[in-house]
Order: structure tokens, then sequence, then C-alpha cells
């Protein structure tokens, strides 16, 4: 008659979704020139950067290019000397494009495919914050079909579908001992769509300054019926019942951008992008299982993310008639309020700097390669919720490769 | 061969951003203006790294002073000594083992007997009988004794009472009279914990108030004097640790009168209280119906209530009538209650006025496991109470911590100390340690 054993444990999976999960990686030509292309018109990335800009392309694209990032996070626990860093391990954001239309004709089809955000952290099993999270691997694919067409030969605009293919695998320990003193394991595995629009308007001034003005709708996007999957001692397996499914929903934010393009001479292009991105829509992240028990409740986190911003600026100078040299950076502010960081994607203010070359290797055929620097301000912590205490500090490596076919 | 060329650069670019590392700069670590080259630890049970009832090898490698000696270590410490039980009497005095849990989710506990580290009993005549442990030999620098009150450092056939001392002394019981206080200061050292004093008013709580009496507290004030005299006579530093509040303790709040009542009723529904004997004054014991307010130990066999005893009243249900009360022995009434926590309350008064007077760095887990027992704690991700078994702080004997509250603790004291000496030792990663070990 000793009192009911309950087990309130503290299962609350950290799932986040932050400027660190934005992954602004969707085309080398812009990569290179820091990420640029709201205002500026290069090739069928535009269906991404601005899809009111693809009506006033010069040419059918076909094209595809891959990002592998290197992410190296570095946490320093409160009050000791240890590193705890992130595995070795490369994600892969991709993007491709198709646009065509008929020649000369005031309209263009565009179809693109890319992985605006996304994130792949494993701490490992043996690091302070294991029981906030041993690895996630996070993945949105957005397909989004398009339509641009040319009003004035100074103005453009168009539109586009968004369906959202996302998934995540989340892992981290589970503080109950077995017999032979090993936490057990949550694994929270599953994936989910959602649905959204992207829109945007290109203007060509008399000055010769080009504008963009895009609109990235927020997509909510729904995880249901994933597996959750728990990893405990027997004794306590019913309090975790086997098989359990989970549903969260997550809003990826909508994006508000602007840009400008300035054409000093027939070389050079200037580019210069403002973002701002609309993660105050992520007030809480709930996680609703199927089975609940006494010591597997529903959670529900606060977030209370803030608006973010980004500037941009980007620059290519064409050294030859195939050559062409790029070269840009900008920064972006945290959406992450303090007391808020965690350790999915240790996100802080982050600066960044990119180079970029292109390079056409047959008549209709241009290869692009960049790499991208990013530097997140190193930021000390202490996290309401988990109170995991100390120091993260993130740098980002990215070189890229595209191949684009165009007529 | 060209493009081979190009590839080498590639791959050699690739495997460049593969052995990139981010590094945060952090200070070395620094001593402050304390020396801990050789830091010994006082104490008893907890200090020794008791748990589950019982002191055994993997209770004595995350014992707290262990935690701390490792640590102390990046800033010029020594090495850190445990007189540990051999890996083949790793179960030292045995311990118990949560094996698993009955259909109402009660924890079926069962003890451990195998390798254990017995050499013997003896009976002390006047006392009664004492275990033998195998005798350890070698340096030590965590004093730890578990049972020890701060009463006894001075009382020299103490090592000849208490199996714990007893094995770390070269002599055999009865022959023993190296006092407690001699014995930790026989070798010189540079840097102190102290954590002694919860058992003169612990052993009188977990008996109910019926086996044992709390330490006199002027008694205390002095013998307190004495002791941390002895360890500064050479202008040693050290931290000192308050005791903490007695109801903190699972120990005193998971079996309660409600549960009980509330179990009785189940079956007969016609109950309305259970009855104790309770304390009125001085050593005057009356019975009376319990209230919440009274608090009922951890290892009261509960079967008993409601078995008929034999009264001039005729047969009687055990605990059920004011002519059948539970023992005294398995309950910590409301004015035992009062009394131990005004003791603690002067134990911690005395503590922390010595700690001022002499400078030394104070843990203050009377009102760290206080905090706790009322606003839970969450550490790294995991959440942390004072509940039995799920709380993960409290061991199976619902007294003494778990590997993660030792290395809680253990950190609470690093805090204490880097406060007071301006040092930097580093923190543990409590991560690493386990609660309670489930089947």
């Amino acid at each position: 008659m000793k009192k009911v054993l309950l087990l309130a444990l503290f299962i609350a999976p950290l799932m986040a979704f932050s400027q660190g999960f934005q992954v602004n990686l969707e085309g080398q030509k812009q990569i290179g020139m820091g990420h640029t292309g709201v205002g500026t018109l290069q090739d069928g990335a535009s269906v991404f950067f601005n899809p009111g800009a693809v009506a006033m392309l010069p040419e059918n694209y076909l094209q595809g290019g891959i990002s592998p990032l290197f992410f190296k996070s570095d946490f320093n626990p409160a009050g000791t000397s240890v590193q705890n860093r992130t595995a070795n391990k490369v994600a892969t954001p991709f993007e491709f494009y198709g646009v065509w239309g008929p020649k000369s004709s005031f309209w263009k089809f565009g179809l693109g495919v890319y992985t605006p955000f996304g994130g792949l952290t494993d701490w490992g099993n043996t690091w302070q914050g294991k029981y906030v999270l041993e690895s996630l691997n996070l993945k949105a694919i957005y397909f989004q079909p398009t339509l641009s067409i040319k009003l004035a030969s100074f103005l453009s605009i168009g539109g586009g579908f968004v369906y959202n293919h996302g998934s995540v695998d989340l892992t981290r320990a589970i503080p109950v001992a077995n017999s032979a003193g090993d936490p057990g394991q949550a694994e929270l595995k599953g994936s989910g769509k959602g649905y959204g629009w992207n829109a945007g308007i290109y203007i060509k001034t008399e000055s010769g300054v080009t504008i963009g003005i895009t609109h990235r709708s927020k997509v909510n996007t729904t995880i249901a019926g994933g597996n959750a999957i728990f990893s405990v001692p027997a004794s306590l397996q019913s309090s975790f019942p086997q098989p359990n499914t989970f549903t969260s929903t997550i809003p990826l934010p909508a994006t508000n951008s602007i840009g400008f393009g300035f054409y000093p001479s027939s070389k050079w292009i200037l580019a210069l992008d403002a973002n701002l991105v609309n993660w105050d829509v992520y007030k809480t992240l709930s996680f609703d299982y199927k089975t609940n028990t006494a010591a597997l409740q529903d959670t529900h986190s606060a977030r209370n993310y803030q608006q973010a911003v980004s500037i941009r600026g980007g620059a290519q100078y064409k050294a030859t008639s195939t050559l062409a040299l790029r070269f840009g950076g900008g920064y972006a502010s945290t959406a992450v309020a303090d007391g808020y960081v965690t350790p999915e994607a240790p996100d802080a203010n982050r600066v960044y700097g990119t180079l970029g070359l292109g390079y056409t290797l047959a008549k209709h055929l241009d290869i692009d390669v960049s790499f991208e620097y990013e530097h997140l301000m190193q930021r000390t912590q202490t996290n309401i919720e988990s109170q995991l205490s100390g120091t993260f500090k993130t740098n980002v490596y990215i070189p890229g490769v595209s191949l684009a076919y165009h007529w | 061969m060209k493009t081979f060329k190009q590839h080498i650069y590639i791959i050699a670019g690739l495997l460049l951003l593969v052995a990139c590392k981010t590094e945060i700069h952090t200070p070395k670590p620094v001593a402050g203006s304390a020396d801990f080259s050789r830091y010994i630890s006082v104490g008893n049970s907890l200090t020794a790294g008791y748990a589950d009832g019982g002191l055994y090898l993997a209770g004595q490698q995350v014992s707290y002073p262990s935690i701390i000696g490792k640590q102390m270590q990046a800033v010029g410490g020594g090495t850190f000594t445990q007189p540990l039980f051999s890996t083949s009497q790793a179960n030292g005095s045995g311990y118990l083992s949560l094996t698993g849990f009955n259909a109402d989710g009660t924890p079926i506990t069962t003890p451990v007997t195998t390798n254990l580290a017995i050499r013997g009993q003896l009976t002390v005549p006047g006392f009664g009988n004492v275990i033998l442990y195998t005798k350890y030999a070698g340096d030590i620098n965590n004093y730890g004794v578990p049972g020890i009150k701060l009463m006894h450092i001075t009382y020299a056939p103490y090592g000849n009472l208490n199996s714990y001392f007893e094995r770390l002394l070269p002599g055999n019981s009865p022959t023993n009279s190296t006092t407690y206080l001699d014995f930790v200061t026989a070798k010189p050292f540079t840097f102190f914990s102290n954590w002694l004093g919860n058992n003169d008013a612990l052993s009188y709580a977990v008996s109910g108030g019926a086996g044992d009496v709390l330490t006199d507290k002027n008694t205390f004030a002095y013998l307190y004097n004495v002791l941390i005299n002895t360890l500064t006579a050479k202008g040693q530093k050290g931290v000192v640790a308050t005791i903490p509040d007695v109801t903190s303790l699972p120990y005193f709040n998971t079996v309660t009168v409600s549960a009980i009542l509330a179990g009785v009723q189940k079956v007969n529904p016609a109950a309305k209280a259970l009855y104790i004997n309770a304390l009125v004054s001085g050593s005057t014991y009356a019975p009376r119906a319990a209230t919440t307010s009274d608090l009922i130990i951890l290892t009261f066999p509960t079967s008993k209530i409601g078995q008929t005893v034999t009264t001039p009243y005729g047969p009687l249900p055990y605990g059920l009538t004011p002519y059948t009360p539970i023992d005294n022995q398995y309950v910590l009434d409301e004015k035992e209650t009062a009394l131990t926590e005004d003791y603690v309350t002067s134990y911690n008064t005395i503590i922390k006025n010595v700690a001022a007077a002499k400078g030394l760095a104070v843990y203050d887990a009377y009102a760290f496991l206080l905090n706790i027992k009322q606003n839970g704690m969450v550490v790294d991700g995991v959440s942390i109470n004072s509940n039995y078994i799920s709380g993960g702080l409290f061991s199976l004997d619902g007294i003494h911590l778990t590997p993660r509250g030792y290395a809680i603790v253990a950190n609470e004291f690093i805090k204490a100390i880097n406060n007071k000496y301006n040092s930097t030792i580093p923190q543990v990663n409590i991560s690493d340690y386990n609660g309670v070990k489930f089947p």
C-alpha cells in the first residue's frame, strides 16, 4: 500500500525549426552571390527566388544541384571545460528546376523541387544534453509548380503552389536506467505533408535597376501517425506502450522578400536582398501520442519564436565570355529568443560569406560551383524548459555544384 | 590524368571540411585561493557513497567526494583514494535491488546477499553484535563512515562498535581506541569537506523517535567547534554542508496516513481513522487518531494494519482503534517531527556560524533539498524531485542518494567551493549518472 508509483518522467520532445533549419541553398549561382536572387534574374532558380521573374527568362532551363552541408556545432556546458561536438555527418540539400515556355511567349511554366528547411545534428549518446536530444534528421522537400506571366516588357508576375513532404527522425535518451545503468531510448520517426504557395513580382525600372518582391507562405506541416518507439527496462514497458504513434504539426514560416539588382557595367551584377521571416507563428510545439499513460503524456512546449530578418548582398563579375566569378555575404538575425535555444539547431545571429564560379562548359551547358561559410555567433544560454546550460557555437561549411542546361 | 588530379583536389577539400572543428575557448581552471593537493572528506554514510540500504562498490565509486576529488584534479588536486570494497566482494554490506512492481504499482525490492565483504561478527558486551567487514588497509581520502554521529568523533571505543569504522582501522574490535577525529587528521591534508551531523537528528527520526535520541544542542555546538578547529588547525580551507530537513526524505513521505487509510476503507468503509501512539510531551506518549502531519516510515509493513491484536478489551484490529495503535517505531508523529526540525534548525545555525567564523565555504543542503521537495528541479532535460524511485534523486532506502543525486550534490559542493575561494573546479556531467536502476 505504498504510494502508487507515478513515473512522471520528462518526455517532451523538443523539436524545433529555426533559422538554423532554414536552408538557404536554392541555386548555385545565387549562393555564390550571397544567396541573393529576388531582384535579379539568372536561371531557373527564380522559380524559388522570385516566381514573378520566371517569365522574363530568355531561355528554357533544366538544372539541378546539390550542396553537401557540414554542420559543426560545439557545446561547452556551463562551469566546465568540456566540449561536446556534433558528429561529422553531411546533410544533402538539393535543388532542381525546370522552366519551359514557347519562344518569345508572354508566359513560362516552371517546376521547382528544393529543400528550404532541414537539419542533421548528431550529438551522440554520451553528451550532457542526451536527455534533451541525441540526434535529429529533419527534411522538408518542397514541390512547386509555377506559372509566370509577363504583363509588360518591364513587369512580370508569377505564382506557384507548394506541396511539402516533410520527415523527421529524432532520438533522445530517457532517464530510466536498466540493470546495467544504461538509459532508455526514445525515437520519433515519421513523415507528413503540408501545403502553401509562393508568389512574386519583378520590375525592370527605367534606370536599369531591377526590383523583385516575393511572398512565400506559411506551410503547416503535419506529421500524423509517426512511429513513437520507446526502449525502456522491461518493468516499465507498460508505461511506454508499444507500438505507439504520435501526431505533431509544425508551422514552417512565411518569408517576405524584397530584392534589387544593379548593373554598373556589362560585366557586373550587384544584388541586394532583404528577408523578413515570420517565425513568430511558432508559439508552441505539441506532441500528441495515440496511447497515453501516466508517464507518457502529450506535451506542449513553449517556443515563442520571434520574427527574423536577413540582409544579403552579392556580386557577379563576368571575367570572360565563359567564366563568371561571384562573391557575397549576409547577416541573419535569430528567431530564437533567449531561454529557448535548443541543441537541435542551436540558433544565434549569424554572418556568412560566399564564393562562386560559373563556367560555360558548352553552348547550352553551365556548371556552377559555390562555397559558403556560415558562422553562428557564440551564444551562452540556459534553456527554460530543459535547464541545459552552456555555450553553443556553430560553423557551417557548404560546398555546392550544379549543372544547368538551357535552350 | 588531369581530371584525376581535379578529383583529388575535390576529395582533399571535402576531407578538410570533415576535419574542421568548432572550438569554444574556455579559461583554464584555477584553484583560486585554495590548495587542493590533498583533499579529504569527513562525514557519514552520505559521504561514504552509501545507497540502497547498503555500502557497496558501485555506490562508493560514485560518492560525491570521489566526484569532487576527480574534478579537483583539474586544479592541482592529487589522487583521491577511497576505501573501496574489492571486486570479488563488490556487494560490501549487501544492499536492496529493485526487482519488479506489484500489480498496484508498488515496488518490490530484494536484498543482494552474494559477494559480501563480511569477515565475521563479534558480540560486544553491553552493546550488541557488530558485523566485521573485510579490512581496508590502503591510503584513504574519503573518511565517510556510515552511521557516525558528530557525537561520536571523540569517543575512543567507537572503532569497536561501528562496523564501517572498524573496517578502516588497523586493529580488530574490541581493541581499538583511536577516535574518528584523530584518525582522519593523522595524515596532513590541505582541503577538507565535512558533512557530519545528519545522524544526530536522523537516527532519532528513522526510528520513529523510539530507538534513538537527538544529540543535545550544546554538545553539538561544542563538538562542531572541536571538529572544525582541528580540521583548520594548520590553516586548511574547506567546505561544510548543513543537515537536510528529515521531512524532505521519501523515507517519511512515501507511505502516508491518507494512502493507508484509503486502502483500509476500500475493504472496510466504516474505518474512520488510523491510530498511532503519539508524543504528548517529554517522554509521555498517548494514542490518538493519526493526521496527515504524522509521518509513517517507508519500511512500515502495511500488512499489519487490521490484523487482530489481543487486548484487555478483546481482539481488535491493529492500527484502527485507540487500544491498538500503530507502534511508535513506525511513526514520526507531528510533535516528534517538530522536535526533530527544531534540532536540525539549531544544528544548522551552529554549522553556519562556525563556518562563517572560520571563513569556510558552506553548501546549504537543507535549503537545497527542501527546495527540491517543494519545487522539484530540472537538470539537463531530466526532471528531478523527492518522490520515491521516480524522483531520481533518492535511492531505494529513501534516505541516501542515487548516483544522479550524488552527482548533483557534488556539483553543489563544487559551486560552494568555487564561490568561496575564487576557484573554477569544473562541474561534472550529471547526465552520466543514473537514478534508480529498473529491471
